[in-house]
């Protein structure tokens, strides 16, 4: 009885588990089939033909271009990179200054903070798109990059506060006390005991900029700087959809993210541990 | 090397003062401990000194320079907290060594002093550990170690036996002092355990809401109490304290001691007390001696006879609970003998270990 109660568990699990993973296989394995076979009725689960056509063609390696993928993926790349680390630094020093010092209309300021990650991103993008194209940053990665270091600044600030709250205040003290200034203290002791937690946070911030797709649409144009998301529309045609091709574009889209993510959980979950002070 | 002194110095948080108009000195190598209640100011004071809280008003001076103004890291003091505080991240060694690297000494010459301190506290085997692997004896000797290892002008302990079982308290507070005697440097020791401040101080600071009560070698804070509060916060257990009626019979001033207990004022008292209505009387648990039979030497001395409530033995003595005035009293009998619940005994107090405080002021007559 015991054994039979087991089994159903496990099946009732791994039901389950197909059922959230299926998108996800059926992506990876419309990848790598030619697109008639994706259309196909009764669905056709297991690819009579595997084919890396749509990836070859994507990364021109015979010469022949679909979708200037790489390119996309530069952008991509770039513009998450570079604004990750610009929210971060912003995000690390006003999460430390929001955990340890006192000033005046503090708790407004990180109300204020945190209701501007309320406001929902598409409905700036009528706005920023007048003002953009004012600046003429429309279609440069600059300016995608200024949009999601304003979109990552609250929260990566929303959590290294957390981050630097849970480091004991006498840390810093004895750090001082030890001949350090505030920002050696910070540098040579904090940074350290909080880096599990920026990193995480800096992983969040990559992932969400790296998947970002209704702002980037507003504000790119061509494949100057276009990202990945934005590149998998290249693939819709006025009469046509190369559904194999947006498989493809996906899985080189998914990958890095997935390695992210596997990251983030393993940091989440280790915590931060303490030594140093008796809890 | 320095002395520390502090003039009328000052701190508030908005309307509540934590430290009111402090004048101290410090003379070099001397070990200072300032103890008092939770909340009267001395960890405050401590901080101050370090540099770690602002100063509303008044002035510091290390050795001889004024540090109002300097960060922690240009007043060379070091400091011990309570939960030690060491770098999680760094190991032992590192720990010992960090103050010197920031100070960008050469790598030989961090390697020879932090050798000097491993030696000192016997760190020898626990070098290359992490803090989250040593017990909290261990963790609470690198924490000095690393405040050793910097040769400070002054050494700033705050309350750091706090968090150690009773045992491993004992064994620090003699491994405290022992350094103090080897590294001759001034200490400032915050405690609430006046058992602490007894045995380590060279002078003691009883403080109470932000201000000084009382300052004084061990001995001289323990027999001379200059009022009530410091007369019950130092010795263990507490002072007995009593609140009497003077009365007035037949030209001789006695004191009521309970409902039917009448004793004589003392002589070199008679003047003080003859024209106050009410005295405080304390004694100590030591100094009620319960006796067979009343003595007659011719020592000044009181006598009463009263039922105890409660006998708790601890071996070496015996603590006898009994009432006057409806105040609990506690007296400690030595050479104990069974003693039952109820049981009359005799109890003698030579008049001159008695403590009297004024009724109003509470300060010492």
């Amino acid at each position: 009885m015991k054994q039979i109660k087991k089994i159903g568990f496990w099946l009732l699990v791994l039901f389950l588990l197909i059922l959230i993973c299926l998108p996800g296989i059926w992506i990876f394995v419309s990848a790598f089939r030619p697109n008639p076979e994706i259309l196909a009725k009764p669905a056709n689960w297991i690819p009579d033909r595997w084919t890396l056509h749509q990836f070859t063609q994507m990364f021109s390696i015979n010469g022949y271009v679909s979708v200037p993928a790489f390119k996309y993926l530069m952008n991509s790349v770039i513009i998450s990179s570079v604004s990750t680390v610009i929210a971060i630094t912003i995000g690390m020093m006003g999460g430390y200054a929001f955990a340890r010092f006192n000033f005046k209309g503090k708790n407004k300021i990180f109300l204020s903070l945190m209701l501007a990650r309320a406001v929902p991103g598409i409905s700036l993008s009528l706005p920023l798109f007048i003002l953009f194209a004012k600046l003429g940053i429309i279609n440069t990665s600059f300016g995608v990059i200024l949009v999601y270091v304003a979109m990552n600044v609250p929260f990566t600030i929303w959590l290294t506060d957390g981050f630097f709250r849970q480091i004991p205040k006498e840390m810093s003290e004895v750090a001082r006390t030890d001949g350090c200034t505030r920002f050696q203290a910070f540098w040579n002791v904090e940074l350290p005991l909080a880096g599990p937690g920026i990193g995480a946070a800096a992983i969040f911030a990559f992932l969400l900029s790296w998947n970002e797709y209704a702002l980037a649409s507003i504000i790119t144009r061509t494949v100057h700087s276009k990202t990945l998301p934005i590149g998998m529309m290249d693939y819709l045609d006025e009469f046509t959809i190369n559904w194999a091709g947006m498989c493809a574009i996906a899985v080189v889209m998914i990958i890095p993210a997935l390695i992210l993510t596997f990251i983030v959980q393993k940091h989440l979950v280790s915590g931060l541990t303490f030594g140093g002070v008796k809890g | 090397m320095a002395k520390v002194e502090l003039k009328n110095l000052t701190k508030k948080y908005g309307d509540v003062v934590a430290v009111q108009n402090m004048d101290l000195t410090i003379p070099h190598n001397e070990f200072l401990v300032l103890v008092g209640p939770s909340g009267c100011g001395k960890s405050t004071t401590l901080r101050m000194i370090a540099g770690l809280e602002e100063i509303s008003g008044g002035e510091i001076f290390i050795g001889d320079q004024k540090v109002n103004e300097k960060d922690p890291k240009d007043r060379n003091v070091s400091m011990v907290f309570q939960n030690y505080a060491l770098y999680p991240h760094m190991t032992v060694e590192e720990n010992l060594g960090f103050s010197l690297k920031i100070a960008k000494v050469n790598p030989d010459e961090i390697e020879s002093k932090v050798q000097d301190a491993v030696n000192i506290l016997g760190l020898e085997d626990l070098r290359k550990r992490k803090p989250s692997q040593l017990s909290g004896g261990q963790r609470q000797r690198v924490a000095m170690g690393r405040a050793i290892v910097r040769r400070p002008d002054a050494f700033l302990f705050d309350e750091p036996l706090s968090n150690l079982d009773a045992k491993l308290r004992t064994q620090m507070r003699t491994e405290i002092k022992k350094l103090h005697q080897k590294l001759k440097t001034t200490v400032i020791y915050v405690t609430h355990d006046q058992v602490e401040a007894m045995t380590l101080a060279d002078r003691i600071i009883i403080m109470k809401d932000g201000f000084i009560e009382q300052i004084g070698s061990p001995i001289d804070v323990f027999n001379n109490p200059v009022n009530v509060f410091v007369a019950t916060f130092i010795g263990s257990p507490p002072m007995n304290i009593i609140e009497c009626e003077i009365t007035k019979s037949n030209d001789q001033i006695m004191i009521k001691l309970d409902n039917d207990i009448l004793v004589n004022c003392p002589k070199d008292k008679i003047a003080k007390l003859a024209d106050l209505k009410k005295v405080i009387v304390g004694i100590r648990a030591e100094d009620i001696v319960p006796v067979k039979s009343f003595s007659n030497e011719q020592k000044s001395l009181w006598f009463f006879n009263k039922a105890i409530d409660l006998a708790e033995p601890l071996g070496t003595e015996t603590q006898l609970f009994f009432k006057l005035q409806n105040k609990e009293i506690i007296s400690r009998m030595y050479n104990p003998r069974p003693v039952d619940v109820g049981e009359n005994i005799n109890f003698q107090i030579e008049t001159n270990k008695i403590h009297f405080f004024n009724y109003e002021t509470k300060k010492s007559i």
